[in-house]
């Protein structure tokens, strides 16, 4: 037996362990803040049974082991509904980018640490009223402030905000330059005077995002990371980061199984639902497309074990599954006709139909919007050019508004 | 699980290429069009020379021993090439069907013939509009076979044909030469395909399977087939996807190329993803033939191939505009193939039904 499949049983043996603790099922009723509580101990305890940081370096606090093991883990973690998604954006992306370019290795291994036990929460402060899917169009200004910085402006649809102790900002220290060019990466603690975070309700009810505003908050220069200038570089390393995650071809709502139980006992015109010619070709088609996303991400998997590059039709999971996820999810509510009313909007979205429904439109936005997966796939797989951009070559306090 | 192409499958992908694209040529192909019964005998010729009919046969009965991964990928190259010949998947069939069953003396017969391209098999399973009635309208009785067979693809050529028959009010799988049978060519939008319609009349046939046996092997053939096809329709799909991207990447419209006009870049960026998708099935689908789920990864495959390839000619055509629509620029060739191929193995209802009977336990 390989050692990934070693370790995907090892993983395996843990996570069944723990699961009636952490899982879906404890979970349920629980308000957000015992689940984030809950989710703070799932997140020790996997600390000290040795699956946190994963592929991070052993010195930072990590386990040394190769993205392999990272994906196999989260792939199997997925299916326990573990209570992990307070904490996925501060370990997908802010962390990683302190172990890489911070340079006080001291503070980095303690925040780290602090992180993968869920002690500590980092947020993403990127998007803005001007500037999400057009990220470089962000206005929030740094200005020099002696010998640190003196930040102002509005970020926007920052998740889990409320909760985090830090984080990674984006900001604006030269209207002047090109708008790529004059941006700066730094850090921020979340409890510095004139940071102020205030929840976004959603459409679906809850509050993950927030707008967070800043009032003259100062930075020391040492929370600068990468050059002056040179944000967007350190913003596009991020995306870097997991070239390959752990994806789900039910677009993060519910299993097709789910759809097939929930028409089961439903019928059309005094007839089985399953034996509707509508409802089969719904099953057909997204069994034939979630079953090609599966063999994508299976033969991924392979080529990392054999030392590959991943092709890059990897970058197709989200744009397809999601989007099909919220036509299967309106069927699906439809098809129980007036019962279809009742509405969870709290359940689990990859357990609720209605949960699922009102929530898709989210996942076909957050972290790249259809529109920008299809741009990204023409030009860079395909070699198409890019947009007419007239902000291009242009000082941003030029730029057309 | 899936799989990665070992280096041999590698060189059959990129060899399959090399050869089809040093002998296209276009106008051959047109002319293929308006003419019922001509078939391209230039790329049946290749396919014999380079052992295409002898892939999966084993080498026991005179093949190469290899399996639906490389004869898929060969499929692919004849796709991305609207090769002319359909022997490819339905020989196959026929020669599954006859491998598969305990009878070395007919083996012997017939695998080492249909391995050197000597003889043609085909697979006669479709009547009416059905690609696999339960009760088929042809009968065998007393190692005579009777009745009409609709569209069978390479019908007009093929020596033998798996004929799909009742025998004694059950299903049941027969040989039948083709000789002693009444051929009438189909004038067809794809003639290359050599579709003829068959009527047996008091012709000779040997039986090979009955009753639930003989329709669990009709499916695993028409899997088989179908996964061969799925990957020439993935070989179309793909190549009508580069045609339209380096199109739009050339033809300039309102001062720009028209792939920047997102309109037309995203409608290309989606015909990536279903080919994407609908390769990975297929490669899937390839490496389970035999298992318990072949017949569930086969009807993915299929059901992404068609919906890959028809999409990319519909597209492919509407990027290129009032020329995409011309004989001579012959994209409709492309059109033309995505039309039979998607009817050729049984359509899209059939196998979203088969595939649905098989997920829920629930037949149509």
């Amino acid at each position: 037996m390989s050692n990934p499949d070693q370790f995907r049983e090892r993983a395996h043996a843990w996570l069944a362990s723990v699961a009636p603790v952490y899982g879906r099922a404890a979970r349920r009723g629980l308000t957000e803040e015992q689940d984030l509580a809950l989710g703070r101990a799932y997140l020790a305890a996997r600390f000290d049974a040795g699956f946190a940081g994963i592929n991070w370096p052993i010195e930072m606090g990590g386990q040394g082991l190769t993205h392999i093991e990272k994906v196999i883990f989260d792939t199997e973690e997925m299916a326990y509904g573990m209570p992990t998604g307070y904490f996925a954006i501060s370990l997908g992306m802010p962390v990683p980018i302190l172990i890489r370019f911070c340079e006080d290795r001291a503070w980095v291994r303690e925040r780290v640490i602090r992180a993968l036990r869920g002690e500590e929460i980092w947020c993403q402060l990127f998007s803005e009223p001007a500037g999400g899917s057009d990220l470089a169009g962000l206005r929030t200004r740094a200005e020099g402030d002696g010998n640190g910085w003196k930040l102002n402006g509005q970020k926007l649809w920052t998740s889990w905000a409320q909760y985090s102790d830090y984080g990674v900002i984006v900001a604006r220290n030269d209207p002047t330059a090109q708008k790529h060019k004059g941006l700066t990466y730094f850090w921020v603690d979340m409890r510095t005077p004139g940071v102020e975070v205030r929840p976004i309700k959603l459409a679906g009810g809850d509050s993950h995002v927030n707008e967070v505003f800043f009032d003259d908050v100062r930075l020391e220069d040492s929370q600068r990371i990468g050059g002056v200038g040179a944000g967007f570089s350190v913003a596009m390393a991020t995306l870097m980061i997991e070239r390959y995650s752990a994806t789900d071809s039910a677009g993060f709502g519910p299993h097709l199984d789910l759809f097939v139980d929930t028409v089961r006992d439903l019928e059309i015109n005094g007839r089985p639902a399953l034996k509707d010619a509508r409802v089969r070709s719904t099953i057909a088609r997204n069994h034939a497309m979630r079953a090609g996303l599966d063999s994508i991400t299976g033969r991924a998997m392979l080529m990392l074990q054999a030392g590959m590059e991943p092709g890059p039709e990897g970058s197709l999971n989200k744009l397809v599954s999601v989007r099909s996820r919220q036509k299967l999810s309106e069927l699906a509510i439809d098809l129980q006709g007036q019962r279809g009313f009742r509405f969870h909007p709290e359940a689990s979205q990859k357990e609720d139909w209605g949960s699922s429904w009102i929530n898709a439109p989210t996942g076909r936005i957050a972290g790249g919007a259809d529109e920008m997966l299809l741009n990204t796939i023409a030009e860079k797989i395909l070699g198409l050019p890019q947009d007419h951009r007239p902000d291009k070559g242009v000082a941003f306090n030029q730029i057309p508004a | 699980m899936s799989i990665l192409y070992d280096e041999g499958q590698q060189a059959i992908a990129t060899e399959s290429r090399r050869v089809l694209d040093a002998r296209a040529n276009k106008a051959r192909l047109l002319g293929l069009l308006e003419r019922v019964g001509a078939w391209d005998e230039m790329f049946w010729n290749t396919a014999v020379e380079q052992g295409w009919t002898a892939l999966a046969i084993s080498e026991e009965h005179g093949g190469l021993g290899l399996g639906l991964t490389e004869l898929g990928l060969v499929a692919q190259a004849t796709g991305a090439a609207t090769a002319g010949a359909p022997f490819l998947a339905v020989g196959h069939g026929l020669a599954h069907a006859v491998a598969a069953i305990d009878d070395a003396a007919l083996q012997a017969q017939w695998l080492p013939r249909l391995a050197a391209g000597d003889m043609l098999g085909t697979v006669a399973f479709g009547e009416g509009s059905s690609p696999l009635t339960a009760t088929p309208a042809v009968t065998f009785a007393d190692g005579i076979l009777n009745g009409a067979k609709d569209g069978v693809t390479g019908g007009l050529k093929a020596d033998i044909a798996l004929v799909w028959a009742l025998a004694d009010g059950e299903p049941a799988l027969v040989l039948a030469e083709l000789a002693g049978a009444d051929r009438t060519p189909v004038d067809s939008f794809d003639n290359a395909r050599l579709i003829a319609d068959i009527t047996f009349a008091a012709t000779p046939a040997r039986l090979i399977a009955r009753g639930a046996e003989a329709r669990e092997l009709a499916l695993d053939v028409l899997a088989r087939m179908a996964v061969v096809t799925a990957h020439e329709q993935v070989g179309g799909a793909e190549a009508l996807l580069f045609i339209a991207r380096d199109y739009a990447n050339t033809r300039r419209a309102f001062g720009q190329v028209i792939g920047a006009f997102q309109s037309v870049k995203h409608r290309i960026a989606e015909l990536y993803g279903l080919v994407e998708i609908a390769r990975a099935n297929c490669i899937h689908a390839a490496a389970r033939a035999g298992q318990a789920d072949f017949l569930i990864a086969a009807a993915d495959a299929r059901i992404s191939a068609t919906d890959a390839y028809d999409t990319a000619a519909r597209d492919c055509v509407q990027v290129h505009g009032g020329i995409g629509v011309t004989w001579e620029q012959g994209l409709h060739l492309h059109m033309r193939r995505a039309r039979s191929l998607a009817i050729e193995q049984g359509n899209m209802l059939f196998w979203e039904d088969l595939l649905v009977e098989r997920l829920t336990g629930v037949a149509a």
